[in-house]
């Protein structure tokens, strides 16, 4: 027999250890696809909450290169605020959300949050006179101050901003990697910072350095990965522009040596100007890849702009001996997108297909309402299909099977529906036409006669 | 006359290459691809190959190790719109790498050096 368990956060108010509860209240934010100030904000919360360590006041320091940097400092601002705050997050019924949902706002506050106290606040991390804070992430050590006032290691700005004799210096690091420092005191009840209060502190520090350390590699790897495919598209995008213009400048060069062959003439012309049109190919592509973005979906009726594409010039030439058969269903709504982006995507699928398809063939545009929440556009041809090689490489970038332009012109149908939240399927197998499915969400609710 | 096979896949450069050669004073066959390639090096002895790097069906690389084998001291110029493979290439297959340009005086002169003319 087996037994299957959730990861569960206790609530804060369970009967349960508060050590445990708040080991998983922490390590159960970094599985949240939560920002990483989302996540610190979840930890320095357990560190100040009751039934957390229960610290009056926690203060983030982050490093920056070599500087370690002032950025959130969590808690009341005087302790008539902490009495009022502390009641009402302890009524019953307040629970862990709740306290995350205040804290946040608390941070919010621009003008009079205790954060903008700390953000001038800048230390070096290498220089050789370590001060505290600073030294305690230079030295990855804890540090408890009592008597602050008479220890010459203490910054003396620090010292006037914190205003409290004893706080615990707990340093965010993994491996060699600095990753700031959290100061915590009890700056309203003027408890004495225990052993035990300290062993949970360093659990913490231990788990949030870790944690921004793994977050910190995995957006080097991001980035590395970005640069990667930049490189590669950099490589894409010389080979595509130099073939064209090697055969530019050579049948140019034939024209001017021998001005005089008329044969040649209008053959090195209409070269030429195909040659520029791919070069024109290559530069609508990118362009139209590159600036695809995050845009807020609007509702939009999809009917003029499937009208737009197919009366453009170049639409128009392409179907010459194509039957183009629209299929619009009457009442469809409106769906959600960016009416440009999908006029784009659509003549980019309806390009497509009516290259793939012979003379005499069919191309169908097709709307309807069918799902609840989704519209569905199918855009289908009788061309000549493609094999599962071809199909699988699809969504690739620089993939392509045409002669001309860089192969991101699916990819940039792809990205044109994630970003409207919809999404793209495709069925073709070879020789038996391709269909492209677009579902768009609707602007509207679900039809009432389905 | 020297014969000069050259392997690319463009078509418009395929005949830019060999008109400008022709007119040179060479004997210039085309193919598009390394399987005709090797099919036509099994046949003809040639004086120069000139090949692309980065052809539909077997790849350009492929081609010249093959060719390596066949081709008993032929001259090769890789010429290809990709600077960035030069490192690779120069050291141990080809004997000149020149990168497509709108200028075909680079080719040509290689040409001449590599036969010596």
């Amino acid at each position: 027999m087996i037994d299957r368990y959730q990861f569960l956060v206790p609530d804060f108010q369970s009967k349960e250890p508060k050590e445990l509860a708040l080991l998983s209240i922490i390590s159960q934010s970094f599985f949240q696809p939560f920002s990483i100030e989302d996540n610190l904000l979840v930890i320095l919360t357990a560190l100040t909450s009751g039934s957390g360590v229960g610290f009056n006041r926690a203060m983030l320091f982050r490093t920056s290169g070599d500087k370690l940097k002032g950025e959130v400092w969590l808690g009341p601002r005087s302790a008539e605020e902490a009495k009022t705050i502390w009641e009402v997050l302890s009524t019953p019924g307040i629970g862990y959300v709740e306290i995350i949902e205040h804290n946040r706002g608390l941070l919010t506050r621009e003008t009079d949050s205790l954060s903008q106290i700390i953000k001038p606040l800048v230390y070096s991390l290498s220089q050789e006179n370590l001060i505290i804070p600073a030294m305690s992430a230079a030295r990855k050590e804890m540090i408890l101050v009592r008597n602050s006032r008479q220890e010459p290691f203490v910054d003396p700005k620090f010292l006037e901003i914190i205003g409290v004799d004893e706080f615990l210096c707990v340093p965010l690091f993994a491996l060699d990697e600095i990753m700031g420092v959290v100061i915590l005191d009890n700056a309203y009840t003027r408890q004495t910072i225990e052993p035990k209060d300290i062993k949970l502190a360093s659990l913490c520090g231990l788990m949030a350095g870790n944690y921004m350390y793994t977050t910190m590699l995995h957006n080097k790897m991001i980035e590395m990965e970005r640069l990667a495919a930049l490189g590669e598209m950099a490589i894409f995008i010389t080979h595509q522009l130099r073939n064209p213009l090697t055969t530019i400048g050579g049948f140019t060069d034939q024209l001017l040596n021998s001005p005089n062959d008329a044969s040649k003439k209008r053959r090195n012309l209409e070269i030429i100007r195909k040659e520029i049109g791919r070069l024109e190919n290559v530069l609508y592509e990118l362009v139209h890849f590159l600036k695809v973005e995050m845009k807020k979906p609007v509702p939009f009726d999809l009917r003029p702009e499937i009208q737009a594409v197919l009366q453009s010039s170049d639409i128009k030439i392409k179907s010459e001996g194509i039957e183009v058969v629209v299929d619009i269903e009457e009442r469809l709504p409106k769906i959600l997108g960016d009416p440009t982006y999908f006029g784009e995507a659509i003549r980019n699928l309806l390009d497509n297909a009516l290259e793939a398809t012979p003379q005499g063939g069919r191309v169908t545009v097709q709307s309807r309402w069918e799902d609840q929440n989704w519209v569905i556009v199918r855009i289908q041809d009788t061309g000549k299909g493609m094999p599962p090689a071809v199909k699988e490489k699809l969504f690739s970038p620089f993939f392509s099977t045409k002669d001309k332009g860089l192969g991101l012109g699916l990819l940039f149908v792809k990205r044109v529906m994630e970003s409207c939240g919809g999404k793209i399927e495709v069925d073709s197998e070879a020789g038996q036409g391709t269909l492209f499915r677009l579902y768009f969400k609707s602007a509207e609710e679900g039809r009432s006669d389905a | 006359m020297k014969k000069i096979l050259i392997v690319e896949d463009e078509e418009a450069l395929c005949l830019l290459y060999k008109e400008e050669l022709s007119q040179e004073g060479y004997d210039v066959m085309t193919v598009y691809d390394a399987e005709q390639a090797l099919e036509v090096l099994n046949r003809e002895r040639f004086d120069l190959i000139i090949t692309d790097i980065r052809m539909p069906g077997r790849d350009g690389v492929e081609l010249i190790t093959q060719i390596l084998g066949l081709r008993k001291g032929i001259p090769i110029i890789i010429n290809t719109a990709y600077q960035s493979y030069k490192e690779d290439f120069m050291t141990w297959a080809a004997d000149a790498y020149v990168v497509k340009s709108s200028s075909l005086q680079e080719l040509k002169s290689k040409i001449k050096d590599l036969l010596n003319q």
